[in-house]
């Protein structure tokens, strides 16, 4: 499978030709355009149970769109995601991954989509009860409001709420004040997930709560 | 008249040359900075979409009813425009074909260039989004404005778009609207609802980014209005 992202970072798109008998997996709502001949099959995401788990605690759609080329010639096919900034593309070889609510555009057949529990600490970090878990072998793409940076993390880390968008399952997350309570509080950082342990973090530059919060307060 | 693009593709805005007596119409709210002696006027557009029919159904449809019109007494004058989202910017040269654009996407386009508010090939297949197209024809240059970059397909044969990635496309394609997946069910729960389904011949121009997803990731977390 041939792809390249373009209109890197702001605008990010994943240009896909798919060759004959090739498939990708994409988040319901990805496809911008496509050639016509390219045979969409649109189906639950995992088992229902996971799929269920996705959508009312993922955050994401209950399905996904298999896109396949049952065609002798190549196909081509374009990706994104709603909100405007880069696309990263990682290669599983076994690992889990988890990501945020959200994040998750593509995938290649290889991989399994599934949800995990979060914990109490990640709801109070608002980023949800439920993380999506991606397995097995092959590629995946994600998204992210922004630019995203890869951190590899060896003891503790801190990360402001809402800028996380994928990490290794060697990660634990925590919760923590910033500050202390006042300090916390007055600082405008609030809670801060505190992650432990080793692997690779992956953050988004800009987050959609804040632009939220930001317009929130200019709504009248 | 000359246009100059600045700032591609994240922040785009057009500069307009204007020589004596040529004319500029343009979105209402478009125009960002112009020279002293430009005059401005707006307009109810004549023609086919225009005059109060004209425009009781732009009016109807949503889509503005008032264009600007910046005329130019004098050689060299300069204005300058800009799109409401962050975005590419496209020059189209109109030579006899149409073209059909997206409102949304319209920013200008010459005072040559015949605008009609009239194409009614997708109203009302989009529940919940309304988008509304305008015929652009005659000769003369247009300026088309995306939600993210802006990347161009050959039509040659068939192409599908989704409806909130199109910004414009020429007339010589048939298109039709078309359910994204083969079944109807599967359409409508696999997110990707109506797509348009254009054969032929001709260009297609499509946005990377749809702004309707996202205003609704960003509008569904802020308060009611």
């Amino acid at each position: 499978m041939e792809y390249e992202i373009k209109y890197k970072p702001a605008f990010s798109a994943i240009f896909v030709t798919l060759e004959p008998g090739e498939k990708i997996i994409a988040e319901a709502g990805a496809m911008a355009s496509m050639d016509s001949q390219v045979n969409i099959k649109t189906e639950l995401a995992g088992d229902l149970f996971s799929a269920l788990a996705k959508k009312f605690l993922g955050g994401e759609s209950l399905f996904v769109n298999v896109f396949s080329n049952e065609t002798k010639q190549n196909l081509n096919l374009v990706l994104t995601q709603s909100v405007v900034g880069d696309i990263a593309e990682i290669e599983l070889h076994g690992k889990d991954m988890y990501f945020q609510p959200g994040a998750y555009i593509a995938s290649t057949p290889g991989i399994k989509i599934g949800v995990r529990w979060a914990g109490w600490a990640s709801l109070i970090a608002g980023e949800g009860l439920f993380k999506l878990r991606l397995s097995g072998k092959g590629k995946v793409w994600f998204g992210a409001y922004g630019g995203i940076t890869k951190k590899a993390i060896n003891g503790q880390f801190i990360v402001d709420t809402g800028h996380l968008v994928a990490y290794e399952p060697g990660i634990e997350m925590g919760i923590k004040l910033s500050n202390g309570l006042i300090g916390s509080l007055t600082s405008g950082e609030g809670f801060v997930n505190r992650l432990s342990g080793r692997g690779n973090i992956y953050l988004q530059s800009r987050s959609i709560g804040g632009l939220v919060g930001f317009l929130r307060s200019k709504v009248r | 008249m000359n246009i100059e693009l600045l700032h591609q593709p994240e922040s785009a805005i057009a500069c307009v040359s204007l020589d004596s007596g040529e004319e500029l119409v343009a979105q209402a709210g478009a125009m960002i900075a112009m020279s002293s002696s430009i005059n401005a006027s707006t307009t109810l557009r004549k023609g086919k979409g225009g005059g109060v029919m004209g425009g009781l159904k732009r009016m109807v449809a949503g889509e503005s009813l008032f264009l600007s019109v910046f005329r130019s007494p004098t050689d060299g004058n300069t204005i300058w425009l800009a799109p409401k989202l962050i975005g590419d910017l496209l020059i189209y040269e109109l030579k006899g074909q149409d073209l059909i654009v997206q409102a949304t996407s319209y920013l200008a386009c010459s005072s040559e260039v015949d605008l009609d508010v009239g194409f009614q090939g997708f109203k009302s297949l989009f529940s919940g989004e309304s988008i509304f197209w305008l015929t652009f024809s005659g000769h003369g240059l247009a300026l088309l404005a995306s939600f993210g970059g802006i990347y161009e397909i050959d039509v040659d044969g068939e192409y599908i778009v989704d409806t909130g990635h199109i910004v414009a496309f020429e007339k010589s394609l048939n298109f039709s609207i078309a359910k994204a997946s083969s079944s109807l069910i599967g359409s409508f729960l696999g997110g990707e609802g109506f797509v348009c389904r254009f054969k032929g011949k001709g260009k297609v121009f499509c946005q990377t980014h749809n702004p309707g997803a996202f205003g609704s990731t960003v509008g569904s977390k802020l308060p009611p209005r």
